[in-house]
């Protein structure tokens, strides 16, 4: 009988002292290369400038745990691969303990404390456990390879939109053969791990405490028995088992001193860059100190570590690249691509002994690894790159920063720059008299307060679009009508309101951005108010998130929120049920920025509308292209747009009378892309202020009889 | 290696305004002002030889105003100028073109700059004849209507190329030190960033007055120009009128209005 607490595995068995002595020295240099690119890499770093990192330790820590257990992030829009993924990952975590737990008796607490405890019951659990994760990670491994061999979904095709084939950067076919190398290494670890242990059994199969055992690795025991059935001898087994001992370990030592060259660091770099995530990075963008002398970033050392390290983190998985909506119209952008090329740059510049000389750290430009203005300017700030990516890379602040500095370099579209003068000469977009803001109040039959000169409860921040676009003016009444009948009691700062600035903060005009924050905050500081309520999602941005980094911190919100409340309340009570078929399109700043998702959808469900959902909605909401200052430069001549997308998107559903959306911006892009794709008179776009206008009114709208054709 | 650009602060008007009591201009509190739109174009013109040059080349803007038109100047600054400079003194209001430009001249003539830059016109006034009127007062050469523009630094011409009717260029060799006078379009004018006006703020703009230029009051103002304002005014409306009623209405109105006209043309 064996005594079954005696039960352990092998090790060095059959290995004179000289080829232990070589194994210990390849993996100590393996561990050696391993330590030094880890100093290349924080070296790399320490390059970067300073970084604020917001919010306790412990809370992103927590969250970081979670990310990695749940596995949440990399699951999304993309179950198969995340459910592989978690194959790998959870597999990898095992293989990678149970082989520390044998450096640990063997290395660690055999020789330094004289015990031993990898035998007995914890080692027969141990090799089972780690024969079910070796399962686990040749299958997500298989899966990975059947996925990028044969489904080859479009997110991984590396080609850029930004580059023409023949551009040295454009090919990357090095990128895919690292990641074929990744997975065939692994897998080999893993298979070679297996027949090992097989060999192993057969070798030693006259030894009860290794073959009465074998169960406890039931697929190196199969592999055994199907060896033994072939004819495997004990003998041979022992030499075959020899040759495999040296490949398994070999590769696996190889593997770990490559960790911090390739793509297979993102175990580390994933992790720290979720541990540093800020769930407000692109709500909230940098101030830019009064100390600092620039205001954006052109070299590569004016990232700040935190940015170098979200470079690495980046495992091209393409979801930014799938949502952007630059990218799906054909603009030379991929937020993917920027994070790529910006990665092979400070990997050239940076990981060099000594730092080049500015000259070759500038990012902008058309060289390999650098941005082009193009691309910089092509981007509509919409958050779906920073909102989807699993690894918390930040995207949006990164290249709002580097249009910064194109900002600082008087570099920009010609219409861009004459909005930005007007909005600096009159404090709105329009180009319109300081005195014309207030002018849509005229049309409204009843005096709307003045908040500078009396005290309101709700203070109405209009915003630029909803103040002077001649549509929006419409709604804007409207809204006013709706306040005034369910007895808010609100007012309007007039002409001491300007643009609130969050596009101007987000082309990178960042000298008129604080200008304008800085001027509503005086003018919202002289008015008596409880909260502030808005129709303009990216005003309710900019003063809920930034406005406080001013000094202005205020209670505000969307009108959905506030309208809602109000039905609720039955301080506003429909009439009728509308019975409209209606889609509803989230706006980035109201739904991806602060996720107000739901209240817009309850109000639509009161006013008895069929909701019928888009497939890209709420988080994944497809931009209308017009954020991130878009609004103000031509699109292209002949070239797709993100509103058209949208529309042809909205066009499928069948039956669809109303496409409902809650952001002034959106009507105008949306009123205009339904007449560009020919969509006109098959439904129309409504903003929901009118739609809760028509629900209150008792005679039928004018929309069915729009719709009924 | 100096170039010299001569930059204006024009004034808007604002959506209602008045005249002022003289009849003789708007009232200053509806005018909005900046930078003359020309002028952005010739400093940009300027700031691209400067950036292009091997050698170091001063960008000096100069400036015929009172103290508000510091704003004008700053932003040159803002875009990258190394000098600004301002002339004023009170004799100076009620100038024509000639007498600002016997102000631009002797400050050539101090200065001595390779190439003399101002915009085809102003935007407010529209006389596009300051320019040309210094390179008579300096008996320079000078290119009126300059669409692009080829000169190194140092050399002792330019080639220009200029703007003619029906979309004619005119190419021509000019010798320097000369006077440009340039159109829109030449370029694509740099953004002057609102940090970077803020920054120009701390920047000092030099100024001169009339004595320092070897001028006399009598040499400028009204007293020194040939030309002066009689009166500004906001002519009659003219024969547009808005057409109110039903769509009915409108129609038959419209219909006879076009009814009248083709019988009184035939």
């Amino acid at each position: 009988m064996v005594d079954r607490d005696a039960v352990t595995r092998v090790l060095f068995e059959q290995f004179s002292p000289a080829a232990i002595g070589v194994f210990y020295a390849i993996a100590y240099a393996a561990i050696a290369a391993f330590g030094f690119g880890v100093y290349v890499q924080i070296r790399k770093y320490r390059r970067g400038a300073a970084a604020a990192i917001r919010g306790s330790l412990l809370a992103r820590c927590g969250a970081m745990i979670g990310t990695l257990l749940s596995h949440r992030t990399v699951a999304r829009r993309d179950r198969p691969a995340g459910e592989a993924h978690r194959l790998i990952f959870y597999g990898f975590v095992l293989l990678f303990l149970g082989t520390s737990t044998i450096t640990l008796d063997y290395d660690i607490a055999g020789p330094l404390l004289g015990r031993h405890f990898w035998h007995g019951d914890f080692y027969l659990w141990f090799s089972l456990v780690l024969d079910i994760a070796g399962v686990f990670l040749s299958g997500g491994l298989l899966y990975m390879m059947y996925r990028r061999g044969w489904l080859k979904p479009p997110k991984l095709d590396y080609a850029r939109p930004d580059r023409r084939p023949g551009d040295p950067d454009y090919d990357r076919s090095g990128y895919r053969r690292e990641d074929w190398a990744f997975l065939w290494t692994l897998l080999l670890i893993a298979f070679t791990g297996y027949v090992l242990e097989a060999a192993r059994l057969v070798w030693l199969a006259a030894r009860p405490d290794v073959w009465d055992y074998r169960w406890w690795s039931p697929v190196g025991a199969v592999l055994a028995e199907a060896l033994r059935a072939a004819g495997l001898t004990a003998a041979a087994a022992g030499t075959m088992r020899l040759g495999l001992w040296w490949f398994h370990g070999l590769l696996a030592l190889l593997f770990i001193a490559l960790i911090p060259f390739g793509k297979v660091k993102h175990i580390f770099t994933a992790a720290g860059s979720l541990l540093l995530r800020d769930p407000q990075a692109a709500q909230r963008l940098p101030v830019v100190p009064p100390s600092q002398e620039r205001a954006g970033v052109q070299y590569i050392t004016d990232l700040n570590w935190k940015q170098l390290l979200n470079l690495d983190a980046c495992t091209k998985c393409g979801r930014c690249h799938e949502a952007c909506p630059a990218r799906a119209v054909g603009a030379p952008l991929s937020p993917r691509d920027v994070i790529l090329s910006l990665r092979e740059f400070a990997n050239r510049t940076l990981e060099s002994r000594t730092l080049p000389a500015a000259a070759e750290l500038d990012v902008h430009g058309k060289s390999p690894g650098q941005v082009s203005m193009e691309t910089l300017w092509a981007c509509r700030t919409c958050m779906a790159c920073v909102e989807v990516c699993p690894v918390a890379i930040e995207h949006l602040p990164l290249i709002v920063q580097m249009r910064r500095k194109l900002v600082e370099d008087g570099t920009m579209e010609p219409q861009l720059q004459k909005t930005l003068q007007a909005i600096h000469k009159s404090g709105n977009s329009f180009g319109e008299s300081k005195r014309k803001r207030p002018a849509w109040t005229k049309a409204v039959p009843f005096p709307i307060k003045d908040a500078r000169k009396e005290s309101v409860e709700v203070l109405w921040f209009v915003g630029d679009y909803a103040s002077f676009d001649p549509r929006n003016q419409k709604v804007t009444q409207t809204f006013a009508a709706l306040l005034q009948q369910a007895g808010v009691d609100f007012g309007i700062l007039y002409d001491s309101e300007s643009n609130a600035g969050n596009d101007v903060r987000r082309v990178g005009e960042e000298g008129l951005y604080e200008m304008l924050a800085t001027a509503n905050i005086k003018s919202l500081s002289g008015a008596s108010f409880k909260s502030i309520v808005t129709t303009d999602p990216h005003s309710y941005n900019t003063i809920r998130n930034e406005y406080p980094d001013f000094g202005g911190t205020y209670a505000i919100e969307h009108y959905t929120t506030l309208v809602l409340r109000l039905l609720q309340e039955r301080r506003l009570t429909p009439k009728r049920k509308l019975g409209l078929r209606v889609t509803f399109h989230d706006p980035c700043h109201l739904g991806r920025f602060n996720k107000g998702y739901d209240a817009p959808r309850d109000i639509l469900r009161l006013l008895g509308c069929e909701l019928v959902e888009m497939g890209r909605c709420r988080a994944n909401s497809f931009c209308c292209g017009a954020g991130g200052g878009r609004i103000w430069m031509p699109d292209p001549v002949g070239a797709d747009r993100p509103a058209h997308n949208r529309m042809r998107e909205a066009a499928a559903i069948s039956g669809l009378q109303v496409y409902v959306v809650s952001c002034p911006k959106d009507l105008t892009m949306f009123e205009d892309a339904l007449k560009a794709t020919g969509n006109e008179g098959r439904f129309v776009v409504k903003e929901l202020i009118e739609l809760i206008a028509d629900a209150l009114r008792a005679e039928e709208p004018a929309v069915s009889a729009v719709v009924a054709a | 290696m100096k170039l010299l650009v001569a930059v204006k602060q024009v004034a808007a008007l604002d959506e209602d305004f008045a005249i002022r009591a003289d009849g003789r201009d708007v009232e200053p509190d509806f005018l909005v002002r900046d930078l003359n739109e020309w002028d952005e174009y010739s400093l940009e013109e300027a700031m691209r030889i400067k950036e292009a040059a091997a050698s170091p080349v001063e960008v000096l803007v100069v400036c015929v105003g009172p103290q508000d038109a510091d704003e004008a100047l700053r932003k040159c600054l803002a875009k990258g100028a190394d000098r600004a400079l301002r002339v004023w003194d009170e004799a100076l209001a009620g100038s024509d073109p000639i007498a600002i430009a016997r102000v631009l001249a002797a400050v050539a003539r101090k200065e001595a700059p390779e190439l003399f830059f101002a915009g085809v016109q102003s935007s407010d006034h529209a006389f596009a004849a300051t320019g040309v009127a210094t390179a008579g007062l300096l008996r320079w050469p000078h290119a009126a209507v300059v669409a692009a523009l080829n000169y190194t630094p140092g050399a002792k011409t330019a080639v220009v190329r200029r703007e003619l009717e029906g979309g004619a260029l005119h190419e021509m060799q000019i010798e320097c030190p000369a006077v440009l006078t340039i159109q829109l379009g030449i370029n694509a004018p740099r953004y002057a960033s609102l940090r970077s006006i803020k920054q120009a703020a701390a920047k000092p703009i030099e100024v001169l007055g009339l004595g320092e230029l070897g001028l006399a009051p009598s040499q400028v103002g009204e007293a020194g120009s040939a030309a002066r304002v009689r009166r500004m005014y906001i002519p009659d409306r003219g024969r547009a009128q808005m057409l109110k009623g039903s769509l009915e209405e409108q129609a038959a109105r419209l219909a006879q209005i076009i009814k009248d006209a083709a019988g009184s043309a035939r």
